[in-house]
């Protein structure tokens, strides 16, 4: 359809860029603030500001924990048109898991609830509770942990439950940015001779098109793998073979690898009474030692609860490494006997361990941590200037007054790139300013956060009424760089005023979840007040010939 | 201690390969590159690269240590444009002696 390979892949690089671009946002963004996902959530619940707990003991604070738990009441909702049976009566207990890390205060459980004649084979639903693991206190339900409860589920699924699309809309993304990654680095003309070039003294599209190069290209393996692993880490999902046409042979595979480990498939029939399982405990991390592994146990799983055949699966956390969890040794739930060690993984199952591992990164490694934050913020500069850079060389191009078209990506760049924060941070403000108890709180709690986006919106969509010319677009570009700036030096005060948790409290006392979230706050709000002052004080006339002066644009049509 | 060893290691790599280039060579010390100072930089530049990723790995289990080698070079690429963007002069340091 083009001459040249170079121009079929810049036309590439823009429409699959601003069609996805939008979105890739979205999902960069939250993916960013997921990487400090339990941080934030410290910081919106004070009641869980304490120190990090290794799993505690099963027999004594787990059992009776997991005994209470009974099934949620949405997905007891949602199963009605999933089963015939009776749904009323107490469903029977398939499994118990327990998940932890050492970032981690707080424990949340796990329960699977069998449904009655249910009309898929093996349909079941859950049951959960977050506890306290220092008494077994169980914590209450109606606050929402804003970081791995609402911004990490943002970034994977966009909160768009309806037939899973959220997943799909995502994955497309993913793919739009390994698309972009590719086909602009074919565009790329001199990817490394300006290797480390950003000329902010240029002004207007030369200065954003540097950054767009720079952001996209130094972190290029970060960008490329995540969308990759992201897509890995839901290839289930995007290829549901096993649930779907391959079923039959999917299910024969799991009873001959459950087979060949030795480890009952299904349950006994028969009821029985589990074995000590801190007994059990004690026996995997004796192993790991004595294999020069000594560790903390990151996952617990008792399989086939209550019947002759249950087993307890103990993996060790992986704090040092990059896989999630692994290690793993099976006992028999009656005895307590090691049934079986898990053998090194093979290849395949180590690249997807890795893959997976790096993505969810739930190591220990601050360094590691910040520099995936640095990439995640990359990304979305490179994102964002990309946007930017679409709409003012179409204007430029256009003259002085916008197409329709033009106006409309030029709003949805607004809302989506200043909104977005505009919205993540009014969430903040809004969870420290609530009542602590008041009901129905976390949905309020969500109901501040899609306000503010659609004001973010509607904000930018009203200065834009009459024209989308470069000075209105700059008025909403300012207001919510201010309005950034402003949400989060609240964000801070709140948390100072509803807590007393103040930065020289939180840093004084090395609390450093709490004293880090307020920190990237406080740089957040310089960062965004800058900017905003910067666009106030700017005159347009000599912005815009800055920004039309100084890309050449070739007769291809690709800037230079 | 070791890791914070690699990222200093890398930084200072990334500037001497950002140095090996001709415009930036120029930003920070107004001369022209010659062919050998080009081919030192490079050298140079390389093996600090090297080092870091030796030294990564001695900090870390080795699955770690590629992450941080990859990591480090993207936010330290990140670090040396905006060096050069707006104090260029601090590289000056690694640009060696006048004449070589």
């Amino acid at each position: 359809m083009f001459p040249t390979l170079r121009l079929t892949m810049s036309w590439l690089h823009t429409w699959a860029g601003l069609v996805l671009g939008f979105l890739l946002f979205v999902v960069f963004f939250f993916g960013s603030l997921s990487v400090f996902d339990r941080e934030i959530d410290r910081w919106a619940i004070p009641a869980t500001r304490f120190a990090p707990q290794p799993m505690p003991s099963y027999d004594a604070l787990l059992a009776p924990a997991f005994a209470r738990i009974t099934p949620d009441a949405d997905d007891l909702a949602a199963a009605r048109s999933r089963a015939d049976g009776d749904l009323s009566a107490p469903l029977p207990v398939m499994d118990f898991s327990a998940y932890t890390t050492h970032r981690d205060p707080v424990l949340t459980l796990y329960k699977s609830f069998a449904l009655p004649e249910p009309h898929v084979p093996g349909d079941h639903i859950h049951g959960h509770v977050t506890l306290d693991p220092r008494d077994g206190s169980v914590l209450p339900e109606g606050q929402r942990a804003i970081g791995s409860g609402f911004f990490y589920p943002m970034h994977y699924g966009l909160h768009i439950e309806w037939r899973g699309l959220g997943y799909w809309l995502v994955g497309l993304a993913a793919l739009a940015m390994l698309v972009a990654l590719v086909s602009g680095v074919v565009i790329h003309r001199r990817l490394l001779r300006e290797f480390f070039t950003f000329r902010p003294g240029k002004g207007g599209q030369r200065s954003l098109l540097d950054l767009h190069n720079l952001t996209g290209v130094v972190a290029l393996p970060f960008h490329f793998l995540f969308a990759l692993s992201g897509l890995v880490i839901f290839a289930a999902i995007y290829f549901p073979a096993g649930t779907t046409l391959l079923r039959p042979l999917a299910d024969a595979d799991a009873q001959r690898v459950a087979a060949a480990a030795g480890l009952p498939f299904a349950p006994a029939g028969r009821p029985a009474t589990l074995a000590s399982v801190d007994a059990m405990v004690a026996e995997a991390q004796r192993r790991w030692a004595a294999n020069g592994r000594a560790g903390d146990v990151g996952f617990l799983f008792v399989n086939h609860v209550g019947d002759a055949n249950a087993t307890v699966s103990i993996y060790r956390a992986g704090t040092d490494r990059v896989a999630l969890t692994g290690d793993g040794i099976h006992f028999r739930g009656t005895t307590g006997d090691v049934l079986r060690v898990d053998p090194p993984q093979a290849a395949p199952g180590r690249i997807n361990e890795f893959l997976t591992g790096l993505h969810l990164q739930h190591f220990r490694h601050w360094l590691l941590r910040f520099l995936y934050f640095t990439g995640g913020l990359a990304g979305c500069a490179c994102i964002a200037t990309g946007l930017v850079f679409f709409v003012n060389k179409r204007r430029a191009a256009a003259g002085t007054v916008a197409t329709p078209g033009l106006r409309l990506a030029e709003v949805v760049a607004i809302g989506t790139v200043t909104g977005t924060i505009v919205a993540a941070l009014a969430m903040l403000v809004g969870n420290r300013l609530l009542p602590p108890d008041l009901p129905a709180r976390a949905a309020i709690e969500e109901g501040v956060f899609w306000a503010a986006w659609a004001l973010a919106f509607g904000h930018a969509a009203w200065r834009l009424r009459r024209s989308g010319d470069a000075l209105a677009a700059r008025r909403a570009w300012r207001d919510q760089a201010a309005t950034i700036a402003t949400l989060a030096m609240l964000a801070v005060a709140a948390n100072a005023a509803s807590t007393g948790d103040h930065l020289l409290r939180t840093i004084g006392a090395g609390y450093w979840p709490v004293a880090g979230v307020d920190l990237v706050l406080l740089g957040t709000a310089l960062v965004a007040a800058l900017t905003a002052r910067r666009l106030a004080g700017l005159p347009l006339a000599a912005r815009s010939a800055a920004s039309q002066g100084d890309v050449r644009f070739a007769p291809d049509g690709i800037a230079r | 201690m070791t890791t914070a060893l690699a990222l200093a290691s890398l930084l200072i790599g990334l500037a001497w390969l950002a140095l090996a280039k001709d415009t930036h060579w120029q930003q920070v010390t107004s001369t022209r590159l010659t062919r050998r100072r080009r081919s030192l930089l490079r050298g140079l530049g390389a093996t600090a690269l090297a080092a870091a990723f030796a030294l990564a790995l001695a900090g870390d289990h080795p699955s770690i240590a590629v992450l941080v080698w990859f990591m480090g070079a993207a936010a330290g690429s990140l670090a040396v444009a905006a060096v050069l963007a707006f104090r260029p002069g601090w590289l000056a340091p690694l640009a060696g002696p006048r004449s070589a």
